[in-house]
């Protein structure tokens, strides 16, 4: 699937300018890169949260997008509940929340869940849908160490069960090297290299990038 | 003091025809009027707070003007409009409880607006983003706006029911205060009390110290069940 | 159960600030109000003992203001005669909108404000007035003005068109009761509603004007003639003039029982208001346009220039007070200053019965 290129400023700064881009199906891919580089606000236009500058669609038309924003919300109903806004397939809530053992809060309303409690609440809700492209904004940037690994296993889980493309932004190398097959990294608002993992995140051709792999990846 | 709660008790278990009459007007006047203004409100101060559209700022001005205008210049207005030789003098409604709600839901609605706006404002961001990414319907993200909104939509009836019933400036302006038709609480405890009739006036003022608290108890049980 | 303790919070410090309200009616009251207000704060189980407290402490410090000492010094005095006329109101009276643009569709209500006007000049009706007070407050309020126009004729029972007649009237006439005690026996027999608004009689004219009214009952011989003159009044059936002096009292000058003005010696009341004047003895005036507040105005010595004109007494402000209030509520101002003030017999006979019972 294709995104096409675009720019996104906020006033007269611009935040991230992104050439057009392939994706391929059933492909994890990391969005790495220094906080402030760009890579949130990119993730928000392909959810289509925001709008480019230029206004024009960034993805085909009919993608089906689904995208988990780096704050969870809990809505005013239960944890089941909130699972079924997407669709009413309670086989599936079930599964989902034994997945990310919610199961014994179903019935407790979302938005009196902890923060950790509320992340794996929203990955579960996300994963509800069917789509071509997935976003996960920072999913296991509030949840502690076991929350991640269930995390992870269930976006891969998912990926491979769907065949859909995946963004995972990410602040932690580690995570995107556990996970990813492609990698885009970021920096100052450019998209500076991309390619399989093991290139982009082992050994990136690009200064900037080695320097960042230097800084966190020991 | 002690006298006047007992002139209150006696009052009410007495059945006094007028003081029945005086509360079953204020009833109908505060309850029409605060749910009218909640009808209004709701979806105003909704759109106020979830949509961003040209002329947005401008209604968020007029709004807190409004919110400020004085009860009275309100009854002036509504007054000199339906009086016998205003403009609107062929509605025949001055001296109507008619009239007093509209000029009740008048001054309630951009109250309500405002704190149904100021509240939609904080969540509206998160609760669309979620919605638009996990693919909801905009019919489906709006349930849910009002939804989330259920404690503002609750706390501002309650905001907009003590308003309509303590209020006096504009509902004795537009209301007369006539016996046995427009005279609520409020006006009833003004003429009593301009005629020196002090516990009359206390003791009513008692009820309706009452019956708000009541109110409020009833709503803050709902609000419990509401939230949880 | 936090939620329960501030309720019960709430609650207490609203009956407590009640506490204060209540000791208002004898003191100036603040100080009880703030003492009622920390005592229940600290403990809101007590609420009932400290209201009670409350104003039995006010009651033994001012025991002495409980019952009322002011009282009638001057009254049936010529110069004090309260003349009540009734105008019906003529729907082809020169209405104006507030822009000053003519109106002449104004809907007046001309049938059943006849019916009324006759019915309260049937020589039974008239009966009843001039006797009325005598149960409640064993004194008539009203007397007939001698040569009052009557009426022997038949009174038409109300049909949908006439049923709802508009009646401007004074305070001093609504709270005297006196409607209260007629009109029910009107509305009962003809089957009419009628809606009485009351305000001085500055403001019920007003209304009148604005095509609110049908008829007006008011007491002011000079804002009467003007709106006669002015073309908003009509002659009913059967009668001569537009306005209808009906019913009168008199005005009575009320004091404190110590009198430190000699009011009650003073050969007339011009003399006695002369005497306020001339020793700056406190004295509060309506100051609202009522009628009683005019009928004030013109007891004053011409060379202090009282008039209704806020800079007319400026310079009094030491002793005269220009309260802008009901009657009850002056006479309780009046009280609590140990002032001087005009009033209508009614409102000040309503004023110490209802007293009487506060105590």
């Amino acid at each position: 699937m294709n995104l096409y290129a675009f720019t996104k400023s906020f006033g007269s700064q611009t935040a991230v300018t992104v050439p057009d881009l392939t994706l391929q199906a059933g492909t994890l891919y990391a969005v790495i890169g220094a906080n402030g580089s760009g890579k949130s606000t990119f993730s928000r236009v392909i959810a289509g949260v925001l709008s480019p500058d230029s206004r024009r669609p960034v993805t085909e038309a009919g993608l089906r997008v689904g995208y988990l924003p780096q704050k969870s919300y809990g809505y005013r109903l239960s944890v089941l509940q909130n699972l079924l806004l997407v669709n009413q397939d309670r086989e599936r809530a079930a599964q989902l929340l034994e997945a990310v053992q919610l199961s014994h809060l179903a019935g407790k309303p979302a938005h009196r869940l902890s923060g950790g409690e509320t992340a794996r609440m929203a990955l579960a809700r996300l994963f509800m849908g069917w789509y071509d492209l997935v976003i996960l904004d920072e999913p296991t940037a509030s949840m502690d160490m076991e929350s991640t690994m269930l995390t992870e296993q269930l976006t891969r889980q998912y990926v491979s069960e769907t065949g859909c493309a995946l963004l995972l932004v990410t602040h932690s190398l580690q995570q995107a090297r556990r996970l990813a097959d492609h990698a885009l990294y970021f920096h100052k608002g450019q998209l500076l290299e991309q390619g399989p993992a093991k290139t982009v995140l082992y050994e990136p051709q690009c200064h900037e990038a080695q320097q960042f792999l230097s800084f966190y990846g020991s | 003091m002690g006298s006047a709660v007992e002139q209150a008790v006696q009052l009410i278990a007495s059945g006094d025809r007028e003081l029945l009459n005086i509360l079953s007007v204020t009833a109908r006047m505060s309850l029409s009027s605060s749910l009218i203004a909640l009808l209004l409100g709701v979806p105003l101060g909704l759109l106020l707070g979830a949509c961003r559209f040209p002329g947005r700022g401008l209604l968020l001005v007029l709004n807190r003007t409004l919110m400020g205008v004085p009860p009275v210049v309100c009854g002036l207005i509504f007054y000199i409009l339906f009086s016998g030789v205003g403009p609107l003098r062929h509605f025949h409604l001055l001296f109507t409880v008619e009239i007093m709600i509209l000029a009740q839901v008048v001054l309630i609605t951009p109250l309500l607006t405002s704190h149904m706006e100021t509240y939609v404002a904080q969540i509206a961001g998160p609760v669309r983003e979620t919605a638009k990414g996990l693919g909801l319907s905009r019919w489906k993200t709006f349930l849910l706006l009002l939804n989330e909104s259920r404690y503002p939509i609750f706390s501002g009836y309650l905001l907009g029911f003590s308003r309509a019933i303590a209020e006096v400036g504009a509902v004795s302006m537009v209301g007369g205060a006539i016996a046995w038709k427009t005279n609520v609480m409020t006006t009833a405890i003004m003429q009593y009390t301009n005629r020196g009739n002090f516990s009359l006036g206390i003791a009513l003022g008692l009820i309706l110290l009452v019956l708000s608290l009541g109110m409020n108890l009833l709503l803050s049980l709902l609000q419990r069940k509401v939230a949880s | 159960m936090k939620k329960l303790l501030a309720l019960v919070l709430a609650l207490s410090t609203v009956l407590g600030l009640l506490a204060g309200c209540g000791a208002k009616e004898n003191t100036a009251g603040t100080t009880t109000e703030d003492t009622a207000n920390t005592e229940t704060t600290d403990a809101p189980e007590t609420t009932d003992n400290t209201a009670e407290t409350g104003t039995e402490e006010t009651t033994d410090d001012n025991s002495g203001a409980v019952v009322v000492d002011l009282t009638i010094l001057k009254e049936a005095d010529d110069s004090m005669l309260n003349t009540y006329s009734m105008i019906a109101v003529n729907p082809e009276a020169p209405f104006t909108d507030a822009d000053g643009n003519a109106v002449s569709d104004v809907t007046i209500n001309t049938a059943g404000a006849d019916a009324l006007m006759h019915w309260l000049l049937l020589p039974e009706t008239m009966e009843l007035a001039t006797n009325y007070g005598m149960e409640e407050y064993g004194n008539t309020l009203f007397y007939a003005v001698d040569g009052a126009p009557t009426y022997e004729g038949e009174i038409p029972a109300a049909t949908d068109e006439t049923k709802t007649i508009r009646l401007s009237t004074t305070t001093s006439v609504n709270d005297s009761g006196l409607l209260a005690y007629l009109l029910p026996q009107f509305e009962e027999a003809y089957g009419y509603t009628v809606e009485v608004q009351s305000a001085g009689t500055g403001k019920a004219i007003e209304a009148a004007k604005f095509g609110n009214a049908d008829l007006i009952l008011v007491h002011s011989k000079s804002q009467e003639e003007e709106f006669v003159n002015a073309g908003f009044a009509r002659v009913i059936d059967g009668m001569e003039t537009e306005r209808l002096s009906f019913l009168y009292n008199y005005f009575v000058l009320c004091g404190p029982s110590a009198d430190p003005a000699g009011v009650k010696d003073a050969a007339t009341v011009l003399d006695a208001f002369a005497a306020i004047a001339e020793g700056k003895y406190p004295f509060i005036s309506r100051g609202d346009g009522s009628g009683t507040h005019t009928k004030e105005l013109s007891l004053w010595p011409a060379e202090l220039g009282i008039t209704e004109d806020p800079e007319s007494f400026a310079d009094y402000t030491d002793w005269y007070t220009s309260a802008n209030a009901g009657m009850g509520a002056c006479l309780v101002m009046a009280e609590e200053m140990g002032g001087y003030i005009l009033t209508d017999k009614a409102t000040f006979l309503t004023f110490v019965a209802n007293n009487g019972v506060m105590e």
